[in-house]
């Protein structure tokens, strides 16, 4: 079930009064709801993938218990780890990559002059959500395993911490220590998290269905077209795509998070206004956050993270971040996006301002930031932008084409749209959004956080009118990472 | 939580009052003219109205419009007399013109590039070749003082019934309060047209939320197969020929409009055997460098109305030089 569709807009307020009306005064039934509706939810898309979300919800709630039992036993406790580990990548590994591995291991065999035809490539359909929930129970395994974490006596809980549904198919990636827990609590509703549910929902929308939904036919048509185009309207392609993925995916978080709050339940942050970091180090400080903490948590430091030489750093952060690339899809332009992601990191790291804006935002203490810091997010924006023509493009080449395009047809001309809209509303929307982000840059859990009441309502007015000025009934209305 | 759900509650009407007023000081709704059954049995616009049209979710199109004595959308009255030259342009949407300001509509500029000529414009949404041939013999003595009439002809949605019957259920259905209400919530007429509730209304029709794309698609192949393809065509000419024979079909002064890039062969290759004339205009869309129909829909654009007009003044200027 899509969030932006009706069917969800039909869900949320049912589920809403069963869950606060009917199922109060019992945690358990209350958690017994969020599993049936959760699994209504992911069903809603095909209901034959609940059997894996189930199988992995099963499997790790018991390897969760061996690993606990197994504590003095480090050895036992491994093995049980990994058995979720090799579980869960098992099932990321043949729905996800299979054909990927498959098709490049015959096309290095014909690189090498043999010639190989491909019989295993199989049909295989990407179940929704896949790398987000078994990276999700692994690190329920993981916690355990490094002792942060109890295993949960509940099967009932568990099960709810695995498929709950705001969450379920694009995250945040929660760890169980901070989701389990809150299910494994009785909860209160709250007026004030409710309602500041109800605003994330509503920025979460407007940055879904204004924002990445009206620029998509832009990039769609430049990325598909590109020899067509000169230099200006490719660069004009990708950073709008660049708008069009923040809006798409951190919009469907601002969703999530809002909707999960309407349940009594905090996720954590996943976006922190990344368009507006001075360094790439800040910028994965405040891009996909789950996933970059659950890297390091689970990767970067169990392989020493930076507390090993610093041969054996540099070989940590370029492992991460070609995993992460990985993650996002079984196509090498992944893989290479992260590797540029790696390169630009490594210099950073080596001066030692990773961590320099990890607690601050740009302008700090000021209205307007300096030339310095223009420069630097404009720097960075550029640098990361850049790696998304790997990103979008559907093969290695086709990046390179389009890169050496924008070389061969260096020079302005003007784009026009595909359906011939007026393209200054597309320019004034993406400045407007800059604009509004900057004002609201402290504070990314509270969009309209100002205190009169009608400057509140004027916005929310707007944000909605907004929608329908911008609503599109021809778009295809998914969400980019699902593919993911 | 009665907190929340009353101030939720709160802050929704005052939205939706807001959203209200916005809609309405930027005119962002278009405004759909009443309609009704005449004596004659013709289905049309209710005289003398005045109002806007508007196209797109931003105001990417906006006319004026004005229905006159007759009920139809013209800069003029229909005065028909022997010692004038006129022309009637009969169809649907596409001549009614609600995407053109009505004093530059395609009988305005037919009658800017031809001297002494008045042409009465008979568009009316929803149209089909029933309705146009009813409309002719309806008023038959005004038509028979009308020198040139001309059919805009969509091959593919207008030939689909063999006889006129009025489409009392639509006008009922226009009139009720459910309709009533929507064209007096602006808010409401707005979202109807750009789309936005139309899942609301499959839900209300179907009990689902969305269309089943893949049946759509493999109904579309069926429908492409040259077996169908034939059948529809056998159907439609036969619905042309008992439309002709059951209204009558003046050859000597009735032509068609007709886009050939979206019409049948076997249609044409019939007209030019029972001599039916007919104007075609899609080499001048094909050589059109700029866009002829409108972004949000598939309406002919101001550009394609000049066209249109062009085509047709080209026509009558021919048909006049034949007459003298």
């Amino acid at each position: 079930m899509l969030f932006n569709s009706l069917d969800f807009l039909i869900f949320l307020p049912v589920v809403f009064v069963l869950y606060w009306f009917v199922f109060k005064k019992s945690l358990k039934i209350q958690n017994l709801l969020v599993i049936v509706a959760s699994y209504v939810f992911y069903g809603w898309w095909d209901w034959r993938f609940l059997i894996l979300i189930f199988f992995s919800t099963v499997l790790d709630f018991l390897v969760g218990q061996q690993i606990f039992k197994n504590q003095d036993n480090k050895q036992k406790a491994k093995y049980w780890l990994w058995v979720s580990v090799a579980f869960n990548l098992g099932l990321l590994g043949f729905f996800k990559y299979f054909n990927f591995f498959i098709d490049s291991f015959i096309d290095s065999v014909n690189a090498l002059g043999y010639n190989m035809k491909s019989v295993w490539t199989l049909r295989i359909i990407l179940p929704v959500g896949i790398s987000f929930y078994t990276f999700q129970t692994m690190s329920y395994s993981f916690d355990i395993y490094y002792k942060k974490l109890k295993p949960t006596t509940s099967f009932v809980s568990f099960a709810a911490f695995v498929a709950f549904f705001p969450q379920l198919v694009a995250g945040p990636i929660e760890r169980a220590s901070n989701l389990l827990n809150q299910i494994n609590t009785r909860r209160i509703f709250k007026y004030e998290q409710a309602t500041s549910g109800l605003k994330l929902i509503l920025w979460g929308f407007f940055k879904k269905l204004v924002i990445a939904d009206s620029l998509a036919p832009i990039v769609d048509d430049i990325f598909t077209n590109y020899t067509d185009y000169s230099a200006s309207t490719l660069i004009l392609g990708v950073s709008l795509f660049s708008f069009q993925v923040y809006g798409d995916f951190s919009g469907y978080t601002d969703i999530a998070i809002g909707t999960a709050k309407l349940f009594g339940v905090e996720l954590m942050s996943n976006f922190k206004f990344p368009n507006f970091s001075r360094n790439i180090a800040e910028y994965w400080q405040r891009w996909h956050i789950s996933l970059s903490t659950w890297f390091r948590h689970y990767l970067y430091i169990p392989m020493g993270g930076s507390r090993v030489s610093k041969l054996k750093s540099l070989r940590n952060i370029a492992a991460i971040f070609l995993v992460s690339g990985l993650w996002h899809g079984a196509n090498w332009t992944f893989v290479f996006w992260g590797g540029i992601h790696a390169l630009l990191y490594i210099p950073v790291f080596l001066m030692g301002r990773n961590r320099v804006y990890a607690d601050n935002v740009l302008a700090e203490r000021t209205w307007l930031p300096s030339i310095t810091e223009i420069f630097q997010v404009l720097l960075t924006f550029s640098l990361v932008t850049f790696s998304r023509i790997f990103f979008r493009s559907p093969s290695l080449s086709y990046s390179f084409d389009f890169i050496r395009q924008i070389g061969n047809k260096f020079y302005y001309e003007p784009y026009m749209h595909p359906m011939g809209y007026r393209m200054f509303d597309f320019y004034l929307l993406v400045a407007l959004f800059i604009v509004y982000e900057y004002l609201i840059r402290r504070d990314e859990r509270n969009p309209f956080k100002f205190s009169s009441p009608i400057v509140r309502i004027l916005l929310y007015t707007l944000v909605i009118m907004s929608i329908l000025l911008f609503y599109d009934d021809g778009v295809n209305r998914s969400f980019i990472y699902f593919q993911f | 939580m009665k907190k929340f759900i009353l101030k939720s509650v709160l802050y929704i009407v005052l939205i939706l009052l807001l959203l209200e007023v916005i809609v309405r000081v930027f005119h962002l709704y278009t405004e759909d003219p009443p309609r009704f059954i005449d004596e004659y049995g013709v289905e049309k616009r209710v005289p003398n109205h005045d109002g806007y049209a508007v196209t797109g979710n931003r105001n990417q199109n906006y006319s004026k419009f004005h229905i006159n004595k007759a009920g139809f959308n013209s800069f003029r009255e229909f005065t028909p007399s022997a010692d004038k030259f006129e022309m009637a342009l009969v169809g649907d949407s596409f001549i009614e013109g609600f995407h053109q300001n009505f004093s530059n509509s395609i009988g305005k500029q037919i009658e800017n590039q031809t001297e002494g000529i008045e042409v009465y414009e008979y568009g009316y949404a929803g149209y089909d070749f029933a309705n146009q041939m009813h409309l002719v013999h309806a008023y038959e003595q005004d038509f028979q003082l009308i020198d040139q009439t001309v059919l805009y002809l969509n091959y593919e949605n207008d030939l689909s019934r063999a006889v006129y019957e009025p489409n009392t259920g639509r006008i009922k259905m226009l009139s009720s309060t459910i309709f009533k209400i929507r064209d007096n919530i602006k808010l409401l007429a707005y979202g109807s047209k750009i789309g936005i509730v139309e899942p609301l209304k499959k839900l209300a029709q179907r009990g689902v939320a969305f269309n089943d794309t893949e049946k759509g698609y493999q109904t579309n192949e069926l429908k492409d197969s040259e077996e169908e393809k034939l059948k529809q065509d056998q159907k439609r000419i036969a619905n042309f020929k008992s439309l002709i024979n059951l209204y009558g079909f003046d050859k000597t002064k009735t032509s068609l409009l007709l886009d050939s890039r979206k019409t049948s062969e076997r249609f044409l290759d019939f007209c030019r055997e029972n001599g039916i004339m007919y104007i075609d205009f899609s080499s001048s869309f094909e050589e059109s460098k700029k866009p002829t129909t409108l972004i949000y829909d598939h309406h002919w654009n101001a550009h394609g109305r000049t066209i249109i007009a062009k085509e047709l003044a080209n026509y009558i200027k021919s048909k006049k030089i034949s007459k003298r």
